[in-house]
């Protein structure tokens, strides 16, 4: 048999949690699910952040037992480093071609040991940082990834071939190439989640040129216990900041972005690290300018008035511009709705509320229909929102609107939901 | 064989929950952080299981020092945090009974990634027993007195 | 299965493997010395190492020691049992062993990697977590999975568009599914809108789509007018009790008996605004058709139908169903101001929001909009009213409640119906009165922005210093006056006169007392069912097979409700399509002949029936016993400790086997 070849019932396309959800739903009612992700392990954007609201659970003790269940789930397999480049219909089946990208590592004999990192002599910034610090050439992609395999990233290595002879079990292998595998399945749930906005994209707001300037996913990492400092440092020159401020809606509700919708969680993630903050650097002060709380879910609004009882200043004032002192300390110029005033202000550090546009067109491969921002659109939106306008097709999570992480747990398995229904109805059950 | 050590160190038992402490251990690991060798960690699902007795018996068997790292507010299971905290507070009297010192048991809650958390109860379990000594010696000490 | 019996009579044999980890361990761990020290213990057959035993060729190595050398336990010494615990069971079973008599031992993040810099006490480590596997295993026994056979029937309570799209959802899996809704009718609060955000579809139009599919579905049973009044067993086999009282009026003098009633209520479909008969449809075009009687207010007078006096009864009927899983969808229902906060139920011009969508659904259309009979010129809406209470400023519900949540989806809603208000009547001048407007949505900002442009005059107050309604002074232009300051104008006092006020009033949980007592669900800070952890297990309850969907949990708008009552249905789905529902071994088990029926297990047992103290029979004595319900234990071992007679255990987890281990670890170990 070619083993380039499988078949199963379902595909889903993305392995952040609203994908992992989508699989392990549709695995626990029996199913056979390929999970194609794009990134060498699955996890998503949750893996990166520190905490998550409304609960304040630590994101690794929720992200790492799902990844470990989608791992160890007899009826899913899962492709990383894996883009899906065609979908044809044949005999009312989907046949999905899909290029395995080489990880120029054995996946078979990889035991994830690391001993190719450790002496591996090129540092590369690190994406999954955000480039706050840097990662070999060759490493696992991060300390719980799934699956543990190195892979290693051809562009920056030197072929000095230290880590092919480090490796105990002969994996690295310079040679390897992309292959294609070509799955067949009757069911296919797209999860290919968000980006954020990027930093760059605002003038009046530094364009990402200044020293003390971050965004809410780097501040996340900042946060994280696995994070690159293990404490929040400023990144222009490593001093504890005592001043903090959260520019909300950067790069949302924006006109003159082309984002003219509400990003949905920017609000509350920005609570959520300002509470975080507090907690870490107990004198720092900590300001929000913003021009509405958006706290709608269900504990949402409390986890608010406890952010406002901490001493966390919210602000209503539409932020103008971002400058620099020669300090390189942030100032911002501020219209105070209160007050009826605009002010400059300086601060320690200034965190942008970034947020959330899709991360992938799928129109040229899945044909399924995107609503003017790019996010998967449903034709039928309140009773049927993870259903696309292709019959088989669904899709899940940020891909098909900002969303946060219980949002799109609760599309997830809505979506898998649809595609058993589509399944039993194309199958006649399993 | 290498020559044995002669110097004899205090043992250490962790109690960790798999949803608390013992997957915390583990990230401790990832990290390739370093803590002393004298712990060994056994993973149950709550330690609200043992009664008072289990930890009088590890003492007497010769375990220095017990922490129990259970999962406090994050525990999956109802009222076994409760319960756990109880037991080891019923155990505090037990051990002042016997005359053993009650710091030798300490009970934490710790998360999946706390790994400060972990380090510095192991730090502080060893610092306590450095200060207080074997159990051996305190149970001698009693039974002579 | 046998092997439970042979093999308390089988010689024990054990195999030790300690994993180099492709270096990882055997870098730090002396592994052959390791394997040196086990290899002279008690039931030790074989001690091995290997470069990766979760290998292939590592695997391989262990069944064939079962099969060659009688192995009947076995214990690795590698990663951590998260990654390959599951693993080695299944190397372990595909050998012919049950995968309980397997044990696991952490040498990589609880010990190499911890301890590099100590590689001589590492060794001397590893050997004692060895040996204290070892003492373990010794004391493994065979474990089944708990199977358990379930009803592959679901049971949805609601009929509102969560329960139907719950149910819709279910049935399509193959599972039959029985709706009961407490009203005559179907379609819930969803019924009562008119167009929708952010469809703008007309609410009905999608309503009854789904209607349709529901009742057109072979495998759903439907009852209207039915309640859930009994409850009983376990996740798989719950036994409910249905009652369902009778429609009253039967299909041929349906429309005779309609047309001859002529006692009238207050509607409750149009929130009070007008009156329906005792004997009524919710509405034209309504699902089922039939007309109902409203037996809660019907007289019991004879009607006078075609010449005869009839008189309706309502034939209560009561059943028995047995179902596997059950699907809360109970709803929620408008928050309903107490008499004179903003001037409600005592200033005829001021509605809630849902009154006045009844008010524009049921009125004749014309040019101009009126209220009372009075053109409408200026209208004030005010967000908020009965949601995002403070303590200290607002007053608890009757029930000592604060309403301190965010309802979700009255900005959007309010807004919604504004900027209809303001197509249809240009003229007419519209206030917003605002804190925060939530329009979170992908779409929903957009009827901010539509408002915006539309010339609606934003106000916005603080959540603690509310705006007040008041009448106007007689011979004023206007009725009523709306009085609060406005922080987007730097805090100016605002006085503005209106016709017209609409209150966009929050989502309260509509309160289901008898259910929550029966079936032991939680109930939140805020009233609504809670769910087991909003990001872990979202749509489940504690109460293992009893799952929430739509607004029975929080408040959601239609889509929330349809995603969450189909993420419900994937869990039903996931339960009971194998019709049999697979557990972990890991729950308690009674030494009946230890247990004296104390029943101190009971007490600190916080799961509804795990555990109970029963009345059984034992060589012929009635005794009394303590007797786990597999099915609801969670495994915790509360009772273990609590039983002063040690006759619980934890299966897989023995106080026994901790004690063997303890005594292990406790041991010198040199190296
Ligand atoms: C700064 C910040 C903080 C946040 N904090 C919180 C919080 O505290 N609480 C909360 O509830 N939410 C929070 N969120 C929101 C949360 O991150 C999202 O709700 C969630 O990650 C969405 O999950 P997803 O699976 O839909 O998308 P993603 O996490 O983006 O996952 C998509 C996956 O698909 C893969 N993929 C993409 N395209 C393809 C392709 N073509 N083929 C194969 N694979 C592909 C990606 O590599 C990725 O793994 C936060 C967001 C941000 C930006
Ligand atoms: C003013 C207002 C405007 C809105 N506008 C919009 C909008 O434009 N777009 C939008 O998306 N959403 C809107 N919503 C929200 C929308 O109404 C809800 O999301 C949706 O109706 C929730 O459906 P549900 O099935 O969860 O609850 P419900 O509609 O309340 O249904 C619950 C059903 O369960 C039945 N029931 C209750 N208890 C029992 C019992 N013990 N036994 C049997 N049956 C029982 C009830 O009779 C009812 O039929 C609006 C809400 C309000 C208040
Ligand atoms: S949705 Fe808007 S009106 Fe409703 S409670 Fe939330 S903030 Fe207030």
């Amino acid at each position: 048999m070619d083993i380039n070849k499988i078949k199963a019932d379902a595909l889903v396309v993305g392995g952040g949690i609203a994908g992992m959800q989508s699989a392990l739903d549709l695995a626990d009612q029996g199913y056979q699910v390929v999970l194609v992700e794009k990134d060498p392990s699955i996890g998503g954007k949750m893996i990166q952040l520190s905490k998550v609201f409304p609960t304040l659970d630590c994101c690794s003790c929720i992200t790492t037992p799902k990844m470990s269940a989608v791992a160890n789930h007899a009826n899913i397999q899962t492709l990383t480093y894996c883009e899906v480049q065609s979908i044809d219909n044949a005999d009312g089946h989907f046949v999905a071609q899909i290029l395995k990208k080489p990880r120029y590592v054995d996946e078979d004999d990889c035991t994830g040991c690391r001993q190719c990192e450790y002496v591996c002599p090129i540092d590369v910034p690190s994406v999954f940082d955000l480039n706050m610090t840097a990662r070999r050439a060759i490493r696992v992609p991060f300390s719980t990834a799934v699956p543990q395999l190195a892979v290693l990233d051809i562009e920056n290595c030197i072929l000095c071939g230290k880590c092919a002879r480090a490796c105990p079990a002969d994996a690295v292998d310079f040679t390897q190439t992309a292959y294609e595998i070509e799955l067949e399945v009757d069911a296919i749930v797209l999860a290919t989640g968000f980006e954020t906005t990027p930093i760059d994209a605002k003038k009046e707001y530094g364009a990402g040129n200044l020293h003390n300037v971050i965004d809410g996913l780097m501040m996340e990492r900042l946060l994280a216990p696995t994070g690159p400092y293990a404490r929040v440092l400023r990144p222009g020159d490593g001093k504890e900041p005592e001043s903090i401020a959260y520019v909300q809606c950067a790069g949302s509700r924006d006109e003159t972005l082309g984002v003219e919708y509400c990003s949905r969680v920017c609000c509350m993630y920005a609570i959520k690290q300002a509470m975080l903050i507090a907690g870490a650097l107990p004198m720092a002060d900590i300001t929000l300018y913003y021009m509405d709380i958006r706290a709608f879910g269900k504990g949402y609004d409390q986890f608010y008035q406890n952010a406002q009882a901490m001493g966390i200043e919210f602000v209503k004032g539409k932020v103008a511009k971002i400058t620099e002192d020669e300090n390189q300390n942030p100032v911002v110029r501020v219209e105070l709705i209160d007050e009826g005033q605009v002010v400059e202000r300086t601060h320690d550090m200034i965190v942008l509320s970034v947020g959330m546009v899709p991360q992938y067109n799928p129109g040229s491969v899945y044909s399924v229909g995107v609503g003017e921002y790019g996010f998967i659109k449903s034709p039928a939106p309140n009773i049927s929102s993870t259903e696309t306008n292709r019959s088989g097709i669904f899709a899940t999570g940020a891909a098909t609107a900002p969303m946060d992480i219980v949002d799109s747990i609760a599309s997830a398995s809505a979506a898998a939901s649809g595609a058993a229904a589509h399944l039993e109805a194309v199958q006649g059950g399993n | 064989m290498e020559a044995a050590t002669s110097t004899k160190v205090p043992k250490i038992l962790v109690i960790a929950t798999l949803s608390g402490g013992y997957a915390g251990a583990d990230y401790v690991g990832q990290q390739h952080l370093h803590y002393a060798t004298n712990t060994s960690i056994l993973p149950v699902r709550c330690p609200s299981m043992f009664s008072e007795d289990f930890y009088i018996n590890a003492f007497e068997k010769g375990i220095d020092g017990i922490i129990v790292m259970y999962s406090g507010t994050d525990s999956p299971y109802k009222g076994g945090p409760e319960r756990t905290a109880q037991i080891i507070d019923n155990t505090y009297k037990q051990m002042q009974e016997r005359g053993l010192n009650t710091r030798r048991l300490r009970l934490a809650a710790i998360c999946t990634v706390c790994k400060k958390p972990f380090l510095k109860q192991v730090k502080e379990m060893n610092e306590t027993l450095d200060e207080i000594g074997f159990v051996q010696d305190e149970l001698a000490g009693k039974g002579d007195g | 299965m046998t092997e439970t019996s042979d093999l308390k009579n089988e010689e024990i044999k054990i195999g030790v493997y300690t994993c180099y980890c492709g270096g990882n361990i055997s870098d730090v761990v002396k592994c052959e010395k390791v394997a040196d020290a086990l290899r002279e213990m008690p039931n030790v057959v074989v001690s091995r190492t290997n470069m990766a035993m979760c290998s292939d060729v590592g695997q391989s190595i262990i069944e064939e020691d079962i099969k060659s050398k009688g192995l009947n336990r076995v214990i690795v010494g590698a990663c951590a049992p998260s990654l390959h615990e599951q693993t080695f069971r299944g190397t372990v079973s595909r050998a012919g062993l049950n995968p309980y008599l397997y044990h696991h031992v952490g040498l990589r993040e609880q010990n190499s990697w911890v301890h590099g810099n100590n590689p001589g006490e590492a060794t001397k480590k590893a050997i004692r977590l060895m040996l204290a596997g070892l003492a373990k295993a010794r004391l493994l026994k065979p474990l089944d999975a708990i199977k358990l056979e379930a009803e592959v029937h679901a049971l949805v309570i609601g009929g509102g568009v969560a329960g139907l799209r719950s149910a819709y959802d279910i049935a399509r899996r193959g599972i039959r599914v029985t709706l009961i809704e407490k009203t005559p009718f179907l379609g819930g609060r969803m019924a009562q809108l008119e167009t929708v955000f952010p469809t703008n579809n007309q609410a009905r139009e999608d309503l009854h789509d789904l209607i349709e599919k529901v009742t057109q579905h072979p495998n759903i049973t439907l009852y209207t007018s039915a309640e859930m009044v009994g409850y009983g067993g376990y996740i798989g086999n719950y036994e409910v009790q249905i009652r369902q009282q009778s429609r009253g009026v039967s299909g041929d003098i349906a429309e005779a008996a309609l047309a001859a009633c002529t006692q009238e209520i207050p509607d409750e479909f149009n929130y009070g605004l007008t009156k329906r008969k005792v004997i009524y449809r919710a509405y034209e075009g309504c699902y089922p058709s039939d007309p109902a009687v409203d037996w809660e207010h019907y007289d019991g007078k004879p009607l006078d139908i075609d010449g005869k006096e009839v008189v309706f009864e309502n034939t209560i009927k009561t059943f028995d169903l047995k179902v596997g899983a059950i699907v809360m969808a109970t709803g929620f229902n408008p928050y309903e101001p107490p008499k004179g906060d903003y001037g409600y139920g005592e200033l005829p011009e001021v509605v809630t929001l849902p009154q006045f969508i009844r008010y524009m659904g049921f009125r004749e259309s014309s040019d101009e909009l009126t209220w009372n009979g009075r053109p409408v010129r200026d209208i004030a809406v005010i967000h908020c009213v009965g949601s995002r209470h403070v303590a200290g400023v607002h007053d608890p519900q009757p029930d000592g409640i604060l309403n301190n949540y965010c309802s979700r989806v009255c900005c959007t809603a309010a807004l919604h119906q504004v900027n209809e208000l303001r197509e249809e009547f240009p003229q007419l001048n519209v206030y917003d009165f605002y804190n925060d407007i939530r329009t979170y949505g992908l779409e929903h900002e957009a009827y901010y922005k539509e408002a915006s442009q539309n010339m609606v005059r934003f106000l916005r107050f603080h959540v603690d210093e509310r705006p007040e309604v008041a009448a106007a002074p007689a011979g004023d232009t206007h009725p009523v006056l709306v009085k609060g300051k406005d922080y987007l104008t730097n805090g100016l006092e605002i006085e503005a006169a209106v016709d017209l006020v609409i209150l966009a009033v929050g989502i309260i949980p509509n309160p289901v007392p008898e259910l929550v007592d029966l079936m032991k669900i939680p109930v939140g800070d805020d009233r609504f069912l809670l769910e087991v952890h909003p990001k872990l297990r979202p749509v489940e309850t504690p109460v293992p097979g009893v799952v929430l969907a739509g607004t029975a949990q929080s408040p959601m708008n239609i889509q929330e409700s349809c995603n969450a009552a189909s993420a419900a249905a994937a869990k039903v789905s996931a339960l009971l399509a194998k019709g049999q529902v697979i557990l972990e071994p890991f729950v308690a088990k009674v030494d009946l002949e230890k247990c004296d029926g104390t029943g101190k297990c009971v007490e600190v047992c916080e799961y509804e029936d795990a555990i109970a103290v029963k009345t059984i029979t034992i060589d012929g004595k009635e005794v009394q016993r303590a007797v786990v319900t597999p099915a609801n234990c969670s495994g915790c071992g509360n009772c273990v400790s609590a039983c002063p007679n040690k006759a619980v255990e934890v299966q897989g987890w023995e106080v026994a086997q901790f004690e063997a281990m303890v005594e292990a670890l406790a041991m010198e170990v040199e190296a």
